[in-house]
C-alpha cells in the first residue's frame, strides 16, 4: 500500500502536508455517494431522527382515512375527526370529562383504550384531531420547503450566474425581504390565506421563507464559477444550461438540502405560531397550532390536550433539525471527526511504511 | 468611514420605502375593513362605511392611499408626524407611543440576556468540542430550536408563575425537588468543567453539596419571603467576582490588575451601609446612573495607583468588577422591597404575575417597589423569549469559534508562547465576533417575531398585540404604525451590527 | 546578546522522534524515527515531497500539531525536553527560544491586528517591557527587516502590505525575542522569485548577525541550495539521508536523493533546441495577439483593472513558447483571452486564422474545436461529481462527434496516450493524485487534437518528480502530435526545459521575447536580468556564485 503517495494539494486545508494527505485515507476508494452516506450514518443523532421522523409520518398518515379524488384509503384508527362519540366521564380525575385513556402502566390497564388521548370539550377523538393536525402541519412544512427550495435555487442560481446587475437587483431584492418584519407579512398573508385553505397558506408562506437559500446558491454559484473545471467544460463548447444543470448544481446541491431542511423545521414552527395567534390554519380545519391555541386555557384542569399537539410538533421539528445537522455533516467535509480520548484509547497502528 | 456610515443610513431609508410601501399594498389589497358592514343590510352599517372610507380614504387605490400615509410620516421632519387614525378613531401615535416602551423593554432586555449567554454558552462549547458539556450543549440548542414559543410560554405561564405562587402560599420545598434540583446543577458544572471522571465526581460532589445546603437554608429561613444577600454574602460574592473577572479580563498572574479588582470588591463591601442609605434616600434612575460614573471614576484611579503601564485593561478589570458588585448591591436593595411588594394588595401574596406588563392597581411613588413591579411582570416573558434565540447564539459562536480556531494565525499566536487565556480572547474572540455581527440582524428579527407571540400569551400591551388587533380589525393605519416601528427597529439592529463589523474589521474599516 | 550555547554544544537535538496521526480509529505514522542534531549559527534544511512529513516534524517540535497527533520520542532545545512538557515550560520556549515563520503571511497573522501590536505583543509576553519600551524595539525590528517607512507601517495591518513585506512582518515577529532556533516553514513557498531572493538573503543576513540556527522546511532544492549547511531528505515520514549540503547535492548515496535531483529541472541546463519552422518561412501564426489590452470591469466599488495592456505575441505550429512572469503579471489573463475565455478591450486576436477580438458565444464554438487548455489546479480542475471518463469525453461529445461506445474507446485511447490505466474512467476525482489529475487535465485538452494548447501553470501544484514526469509526457504528445502550446509559468527553470521561444511580462506589458537561448543567456532587459538571477539553481557552489553577481548587479 502506498501510505503518502498523495501529490501537493492546494485545498487550502489548514493542515501541514502530512497530515492533509492521511486525512483523505477515510474516504479512499469511496464514491461522491458513498462518503456522504458513510459521514451520515456516522452521526448518531440524525439516524435516530430520520429513523423516528418516517416512522412518525407513517404513523399519521396511515391513522386516518385519506382520499385521492373518489377513492378513499381508510385509516387504521376507529375514529375520525367528524365523529362525535359520546363524553367519558368515568374515571377522569377532579371532574373534568374527556380524560384520556392511553396507560403505560403494565400491572394495571396497559393499552390504549377507547380515547387515548382524551376527548376534546364536544367529545371529539382527540387522537383524531392530533393525527389529523400532525398530516396538516407536516403537508405545510414540505410545501414551504418546496416553494422556498425551488424559489431560493432558481433566484440564487440566476444571481450567481449572471453576475452584474441581474446579480445586484436580485441580491438587493433578498436584502429587503430579508429586513421586512416577516411576522408582520405572514400574518397578513395568513389572515388571507388560512381562509381559503392550508395548502394556500402553505404556498404563500413559501414565498417568504427563499431568501437564506438563494443567498447561499448565490454564494455557491459565485465560487464554483471560478472553479477551473467549469472553464473546462465552456471550453469543451458547453452551454450555459449545461454548466448550471452538469457542472455546478450538483457540486451546490449537498448545502441546498441542508438548507432546506432548516428551512422546514422554521416552517413548521412558523406554521404553528400562525395557527396559535388566528392567522394560519382556521377552525374547522385542524393543525398543531390551533389545537394548542384552543385549549390553551383548559391548561390547569385537562392538561393533555395541551401536551400532545405540543409533542408532536417538537418530536417533528427535533427529528428535521437533526437530521439536518447530519447532512451538513456529511457534505461539508471541513466536519472532519475529532479524537476524542476514548479514539486515542482504542486505536489500531498502522503497519509502518518500510524505507 | 463616515460615507460607509452615510451610505448604510441611505440603504436603511430605501429599505424602509420599500418595505412600507410592500405591506402596505399587501395588507390593503388582502383584507376589506368594510367586508363585515357591507354584510350587514343595517342602515347605521351604511352610514359607517361611507364614514370610514371618508376618515381612512378607502376610495383611493392603495398604491396611491400609500403616498398619502406617507406623507403624513414625512410630516415628522417638519415636526408634524401624522400616523393616521385607527378604525376607533384614536390616534395611532398615542397608541404607539403607549406601546413603544413596552416591546422595547422586552425585545432589548432578552436580546442582550441571550446573547451574553448563549455566547458565553457557545465558547465554553466550542473549547471543550466533544465533551459531555458540549454534547449537552448542541442537544440543549437542537431542542431549544424546535420549541415553539408559545408552548414555552403557555408552560412558563402555568408552572412558574400559577404554580410558583400557589407555592409561595404555602412554602415548603419537597426534598426530592431539593436532590433533583442540586443533582442537575451538580452535573452541570461538572460537565462544565469536564475532565476525568474522577474530576467530574468530586465537582459534582462539591456543586451538588453547595446547592444542597442552600435550598436547605433557603428553605429553612423561608428566603424567598423575605429574601435579601446581605453585606457579607456580598463582599464574598464580589470577591469572587473580582477573581473571575480577573482571569478572564487579564489573568489571575496579572498581579496589578488583580489587586486593582479585588481592592474594588472590598469598596464594595465597605459601601454596602452607605449605598443603602442612598438607595433609601435617593432611590432614582439618575442616582443609579451617578453610582455608575462613580464606579468607573473609581476603577480608573485604581488603575492609576496600582500600575505605572498598561492601565487601560486594569481599569477594564476593575470597572467590570465594579459594576457586577454594584449590580449585587443593587439587587439586594430591589429584594428588599420583596416582602412589602408581597403586601400590597394589589399582590395579594401572589407575586409572579400571568397578565400584563405592570399591576394597574398597585399605585405606589416607591422607586423600588415600581421597579420591583416592573421586573418581577418581566421575567417570564424575557426568559421564554431567551430560552428561544440562546439555541441559535450557542450554534453560532461554537461554530464561528471552531471555524477561528483552526485558522492559520492561532497557530501563529500559540507558537508565539501566548498562553491559551490570550489566544482566545485576543485573538479567536474579535474574529470570532465578525460572522456573527452579521446573524445579529436575522435573531433580532426572529425575537420581534417571538415578541409579538409572547405579547400575546402572557397579556402584555405592546407592539404584538397592537399588531394582531390591527391585523383581526383589518386596521390599516395601525398595522402600518406597528410595521414602521418594527423596521426602524431591525434597520437599526442592521446599522449597529454593520458598524459593529466595520469597528472590528481593518479591512472594511479601512477599504481593502 | 545572549549565548545559544548549552551543555551538549547542539542547540536543537532530535532523537528517535515519531509522529502518527489519528484517522477514523487508526493511527497513520507522518514521521518515523527521526534523529538530527542543530547547533547554532548553522541552517539545516529539511527537504522531502508533499506527505514527506517535512512540516509536521516543524510543529511537532514545540508540540503545535492538532489534537489528533501523537508524539514519541525526545526533542531536546537547551538540553530541555520540549515533548511531553508542561504548558508552561512550552510557552515560555514559543516564541522566545523557538520562533517560526509559517508559510503563508496573509493567514499566519492576525487579519484585525496591526503588525506592530503583534510583535509587540510578543516581546511583552516574555519580557519585562513597558508599551514604549517594546513599540521602540518593535520598530528596531521592523526598520531591521527592511520594510520601507517604519514609522508609518508599525501601524498598518496585514491586509495594507505586499506579500513580502507581510513576509518581512514575520520575520520581524519572529526574530522580535532574539530566538536560538529560527523554524522557517516553506517562508518563500508563496512568494514570487525575486521576493523569495530577498528575503532569503535577510534571513542569512539576521542568521549571522544573531547567530541563530535555522530549520529550513522546503520543498525547493534551489532555496536549499542557497541557504542550506545541512540537509536532510524524507520521505513518506522516513529519512532517507543526511549530510551536509556538498554531500547531498554532489555525492547523493540513496537513490530517491538521486530521483529527486534529477527531477529539479534547472536553468540553463536544457540542450540546444531549435525552431520548428525557419525564420525566413515563416508558417501562418496559430494563435495571433496584436497590441491586446484586457481590462477587468468595474464590480461594485472595485474599480477597472487593466490587466494586460497593449500585448502582441505569435505562436506558430509545433512550438512552445514560454509565457513567464511573476504573479499579478496578467500572464494567466492571456492565456484565457487566448482561448475566448475572458474578452478583449482592445487590439485583436486571431486563433487559426479566425479573428475572435469580437466574437460571441456561438463564434467561439468553432474555434474551441481547435483549442484546449490545462488548468493549473489539480484540486480544481475537475468537477468532483463526474467520472473521470466524462470529463475527458466531454469536449468529444459536444462537438457531436461520438457518442455511446465510440466515445467510450476515444476516452480510452485518450487514457492511453497519457499513460493511464483504462480502468480510470469510471473514477472520480477525489480518488486521483495530484499528478495523475493533470494528465487527466491533458487528455481532456487533447481531446479534440487541437491545433493550439494552452497551459496556464500546469506543474506548480506539483511535487517535482511528478513534474518532471508530467513535463516529460507533454513533451512527448507535443512531438506526437504537433500541436503549438503557450506554456504559462512563473517558473523559468520549468519554460527553459520545454520552450522554444520565451516571453516575459511584468505588470501587465511585454518586456521581451525572443528565442529560449536568446532570453536565458544574454536577456536584453534589466526585468529579465533580475528574473533570471534571482532564481535559486539546485547546486550550493552555483548558487554562491549566483548569489554574489546578484548582490553584485543590485549595487
Amino acid at each position: 500500500m502506498k501510505l503518502f503517495g498523495r501529490d501537493k494539494d492546494t485545498s487550502g486545508e489548514i493542515l501541514s502536508g502530512g497530515e492533509s494527505a492521511i486525512a483523505n485515507k477515510e474516504v479512499e476508494g469511496l464514491s461522491q455517494g458513498q462518503i456522504v452516506r458513510r459521514r451520515f450514518f456516522r452521526h448518531r443523532g440524525a439516524v435516530i431522527a430520520l429513523f423516528v421522523l418516517t416512522t412518525l409520518i407513517v404513523f399519521v398518515i396511515s391513522a386516518l382515512d385519506t382520499k385521492i379524488g373518489a377513492v378513499r384509503i381508510p385509516g387504521w384508527w376507529k375514529w375520525t375527526v367528524e365523529d362525535i362519540p359520546e363524553l367519558r366521564y368515568e374515571d377522569c380525575p377532579g371532574g373534568t370529562t374527556g380524560c384520556p385513556t392511553l396507560s403505560l402502566n403494565p400491572s394495571g390497564a396497559f393499552g390504549l383504550g377507547k380515547h387515548p388521548f382524551g376527548q376534546d370539550d364536544i367529545g371529539r377523538d382527540y387522537f383524531a384531531l392530533v393525527m389529523n393536525g400532525a398530516r396538516r402541519s407536516l403537508m405545510i412544512m414540505f410545501v414551504i420547503g418546496a416553494v422556498s427550495g425551488f424559489i431560493g435555487v432558481v433566484v440564487g442560481s440566476i444571481a450567481g450566474f449572471y453576475g452584474k446587475r441581474v446579480d445586484a437587483v436580485l441580491m438587493r431584492l433578498v436584502d429587503f425581504i430579508q429586513t421586512v418584519p416577516g411576522i408582520i407579512i405572514a400574518a397578513v398573508i395568513g389572515k388571507a390565506a388560512g381562509r381559503v385553505g392550508p395548502l394556500f397558506l402553505a404556498l404563500f408562506l413559501g414565498l417568504l421563507g427563499w431568501t437564506g437559500l438563494a443567498r447561499l446558491v448565490r454564494a455557491q454559484f459565485l465560487s464554483l464559477r471560478e472553479m477551473e473545471f467549469v472553464d473546462a467544460a465552456r471550453v469543451a463548447g458547453a452551454s450555459n444550461v449545461r454548466i448550471t444543470f452538469k457542472h455546478i448544481l450538483p457540486n451546490a446541491i449537498g448545502q441546498i438540502i441542508v438548507i432546506i431542511t432548516l428551512i422546514m423545521a422554521g416552517a413548521i414552527l412558523t406554521e404553528t405560531a400562525l395557527s396559535y395567534l388566528g392567522f394560519g390554519v382556521v377552525a374547522p380545519d385542524v393543525s398543531l397550532g390551533l389545537l394548542i391555541s384552543q385549549y390553551e386555557s383548559a391548561f390547569t384542569t385537562r392538561p393533555f390536550l395541551f401536551w400532545w399537539p405540543g409533542f408532536f410538533i417538537i418530536t417533528i421539528a427535533l427529528c428535521v433539525n437533526f437530521i439536518g445537522d447530519g447532512l451538513r455533516d456529511a457534505f461539508d467535509p471541513r466536519q472532519r471527526r475529532r479524537i476524542t480520548k476514548k479514539d486515542r484509547l482504542r486505536a489500531k497502528v498502522d503497519v509502518k511504511a518500510g524505507p | 468611514m463616515l460615507s460607509y456610515i452615510m451610505r448604510r443610513i441611505g440603504v436603511s431609508i430605501v429599505i424602509l420605502f420599500g418595505s412600507s410601501f410592500l405591506v402596505f399594498n399587501l395588507a390593503a389589497y388582502a383584507s376589506d375593513p368594510l367586508a363585515e358592514l357591507r354584510l350587514s343590510s343595517d342602515d347605521g352599517a351604511r352610514q359607517q362605511i361611507i364614514a370610514l372610507t371618508r376618515d381612512l380614504n378607502l376610495d383611493v387605490p392603495p398604491p396611491l392611499r400609500y403616498f398619502l400615509w406617507l406623507k403624513g410620516v414625512l410630516g415628522l421632519f417638519v415636526g408634524n408626524l401624522n400616523l393616521g387614525m385607527t378604525r376607533e378613531a384614536s390616534s395611532v401615535q398615542e397608541e404607539l407611543a403607549y406601546a413603544i416602551p413596552v416591546t422595547l423593554r422586552l425585545v432589548l432586555v432578552a436580546t442582550f440576556t441571550a446573547l451574553i449567554l448563549g455566547m458565553a454558552f457557545g465558547i465554553i462549547s466550542a473549547l471543550r468540542q466533544y465533551s459531555r458539556f458540549d454534547y449537552g450543549m448542541t442537544f440543549l440548542a437542537f431542542l431549544l430550536y424546535s420549541l415553539p414559543i408559545f408552548w414555552i410560554a403557555v408552560l412558563l405561564k402555568e408552572f412558574m408563575a400559577i404554580q410558583f405562587n400557589n407555592f409561595l402560599g404555602d412554602p415548603d420545598i419537597p426534598t426530592l425537588w431539593m436532590v433533583l434540583a442540586s443533582t442537575f446543577t451538580g452535573v452541570f458544572w461538572g460537565a462544565l468543567f469536564g475532565g476525568e471522571r474522577k474530576r467530574f465526581w468530586s465537582i459534582f460532589a462539591g456543586a451538588f453539596a453547595t446547592n444542597f445546603l442552600l435550598l436547605w437554608a433557603i428553605d429553612l429561613t423561608d428566603w424567598y419571603l423575605n429574601p435579601g444577600l446581605g453585606p457579607i454574602l456580598v463582599g464574598l460574592l464580589s470577591g469572587g467576582l473580582a477573581i473571575g473577572v480577573t482571569s478572564i479580563s487579564t489573568g489571575v498572574e496579572n498581579k496589578p490588575a488583580r489587586n486593582a479588582a479585588l481592592s474594588m470588591a472590598a469598596l464594595a463591601f465597605l459601601s454596602y451601609y452607605p449605598a443603602q442609605w442612598v438607595f433609601n434616600n435617593f432611590g432614582s434612575y439618575l442616582t443609579i446612573f451617578l453610582l455608575i460614573v462613580l464606579i468607573v471614576l473609581t476603577g480608573i484611579t485604581l488603575s492609576r495607583i496600582f500600575s505605572r503601564i498598561d492601565r487601560g485593561p486594569i481599569a477594564r478589570t476593575a470597572i467590570i468588577t465594579g459594576i457586577l458588585s454594584g449590580f449585587l448591591i443593587l439587587t439586594d436593595r430591589v429584594m428588599q422591597s420583596w416582602s412589602g411588594y408581597m403586601a400590597t394588595d394589589a399582590v395579594n401574596g401572589r407575586p409572579v404575575p400571568t397578565y400584563g406588563q405592570r399591576k394597574d392597581q398597585l399605585v405606589t411613588d416607591d422607586f423600588w417597589l415600581n421597579n420591583l413591579d416592573i421586573i418581577s411582570h418581566l421575567v417570564l416573558p424575557t426568559l421564554a423569549l431567551i430560552l428561544i434565540s440562546l439555541a441559535g447564539w450557542i450554534r453560532y459562536t461554537r461554530g464561528s469559534l471552531l471555524e477561528v480556531l483552526n485558522q492559520d494565525y492561532i497557530r501563529t499566536a500559540r507558537a508565539k508562547g501566548l498562553n491559551e487565556r490570550t489566544v482566545v480572547t485576543r485573538h479567536a474572540f474579535r474574529n470570532m465576533m465578525l460572522p456573527l455581527s452579521s446573524l445579529f440582524v436575522g435573531e433580532v428579527l426572529g425575537l420581534i417575531s417571538g415578541a409579538v407571540i409572547t405579547e400575546r400569551v402572557f397579556g402584555w400591551q405592546g407592539m404584538g398585540t397592537l399588531g394582531i388587533k390591527a391585523i383581526n380589525s383589518y386596521d390599516l393605519n395601525l398595522l402600518m404604525g406597528v410595521n414602521l416601528l418594527l423596521s426602524i427597529l431591525v434597520v437599526m439592529g442592521n446599522l449597529i451590527a454593520d458598524l459593529l463589523y466595520s469597528v472590528l474589521d481593518p479591512r472594511i474599516r479601512l477599504g481593502k | 546578546m545572549q549565548t545559544n550555547k548549552s551543555a551538549s554544544g547542539s542547540l536543537l537535538k532530535i532523537s528517535d522522534f515519531n509522529i502518527d496521526f489519528w484517522v477514523d480509529g487508526v493511527w497513520y505514522p507522518a514521521v518515523i524515527d527521526m534523529n538530527m542534531e542543530l547547533a547554532p549559527g548553522k541552517v539545516t534544511a529539511i527537504v522531502g515531497e508533499s506527505g514527506a512529513g517535512k512540516s509536521t516534524v516543524a510543529l511537532g517540535l514545540m508540540s503545535l500539531l492538532a489534537a489528533n497527533a501523537r508524539m514519541s520520542g525526545s526533542v531536546m532545545v537547551k538540553d530541555q525536553e520540549m515533548l511531553n512538557a508542561k504548558p508552561l515550560l512550552l510557552r515560555k520556549f514559543r516564541g522566545k527560544e523557538v520562533a517560526y515563520i509559517f508559510q503563508e503571511p496573509m493567514t499566519a497573522l492576525n487579519p484585525l491586528f496591526t503588525i506592530g501590536y503583534q510583535i509587540v505583543e510578543t516581546l511583552r509576553n516574555h519580557f519585562d517591557m513597558g508599551p514604549k519600551e517594546a513599540h521602540a524595539r518593535a520598530l528596531e525590528l521592523i526598520t531591521m527587516v527592511d520594510i520601507p517607512d517604519p514609522q508609518i507601517s508599525i501601524e498598518k495591518y496585514p491586509h495594507q502590505l505586499s506579500g513580502g513585506q507581510r513576509q518581512r512582518a514575520m520575520i520581524a515577529q519572529a526574530l522580535a525575542c532574539d530566538p536560538g532556533l529560527l523554524v522557517a516553514d516553506e517562508p518563500t513557498t508563496a512568494l514570487d522569485v525575486t521576493v523569495q531572493a530577498e528575503i532569503l538573503d535577510l534571513m542569512r543576513g539576521l542568521k549571522d548577525k544573531l547567530n541563530s540556527a535555522i530549520l529550513l522546511i522546503t520543498h525547493d532544492m534551489g532555496v536549499v541550495a542557497d541557504m542550506a549547511d545541512e540537509i536532510i531528505v524524507m520521505k513518506d515520514g522516513l529519512t532517507v539521508e543526511s549530510g551536509t549540503a556538498d554531500q547531498i547535492f554532489n555525492r547523493p548515496r540513496h537513490p530517491y536523493t538521486r530521483e529527486l535531483l534529477a527531477a529539479v529541472p534547472k536553468l540553463g541546463a536544457s540542450k540546444k533546441r531549435v525552431l520548428a519552422y525557419k525564420e525566413s518561412s515563416k508558417p501562418a501564426p496559430v494563435l495571433k495577439l496584436e497590441n491586446v489590452t484586457i481590462e477587468y470591469p468595474k464590480r461594485g466599488r472595485v474599480p477597472a483593472f487593466v490587466a494586460v495592456k497593449n500585448f502582441s505575441l505569435e505562436i506558430f505550429p509545433g512550438e512552445i513558447v514560454g509565457l513567464v512572469g511573476e504573479s499579478g503579471s496578467g500572464k494567466t489573463t492571456v492565456g484565457r483571452a487566448s482561448i475566448g475565455l475572458i474578452p478583449i478591450k482592445e487590439g485583436s486576436l486571431e486563433i487559426v486564422g479566425k479573428d475572435i477580438s469580437q466574437a460571441s458565444q456561438k463564434e467561439l464554438f468553432g474555434i474551441r474545436r481547435h483549442t484546449g487548455i490545462v488548468f493549473q489546479d489539480p484540486a480544481s480542475s475537475l468537477n468532483p461529481r463526474l467520472p473521470i471518463g466524462e470529463s475527458i469525453g466531454e469536449p468529444i461529445f459536444l462537438a457531436k462527434l461520438a457518442k455511446g461506445p465510440e466515445l467510450a474507446r476515444m476516452v480510452e485511447e485518450l487514457l492511453d496516450q497519457v499513460e493511464l490505466p483504462r480502468s480510470y474512467r469510471n473514477r472520480y476525482p477525489h480518488e486521483l493524485s495530484g499528478g495523475q489529475r493533470q494528465r487527466v487535465g491533458i487528455a481532456r485538452a487533447l481531446a479534440l487534437t487541437p491545433d493550439l494548447l494552452i497551459a496556464d501553470e500546469p506543474t506548480s501544484a506539483l511535487d517535482v518528480s511528478v513534474q518532471a514526469r508530467f513535463l516529460d509526457l507533454l513533451q512527448e504528445l507535443q512531438g506526437k502530435l504537433n500541436f503549438a502550446c503557450l506554456f504559462i509559468s512563473h517558473d523559468l527553470a520549468v519554460v527553459d526545459i520545454l520552450a522554444h521561444r520565451i516571453a516575459v511580462m511584468q505588470d501587465g506589458l511585454l518586456v521581451e521575447s525572443g528565442e529560449r537561448d536568446q532570453i536565458l543567456k544574454s536577456p536584453k532587459n534589466d526585468y529579465t536580468r533580475r528574473l533570471i538571477s534571482a532564481v535559486p539553481v539546485p547546486d550550493p557552489a552555483e548558487q554562491r556564485i549566483r548569489r554574489e553577481a546578484r548582490l553584485a548587479l543590485k549595487k
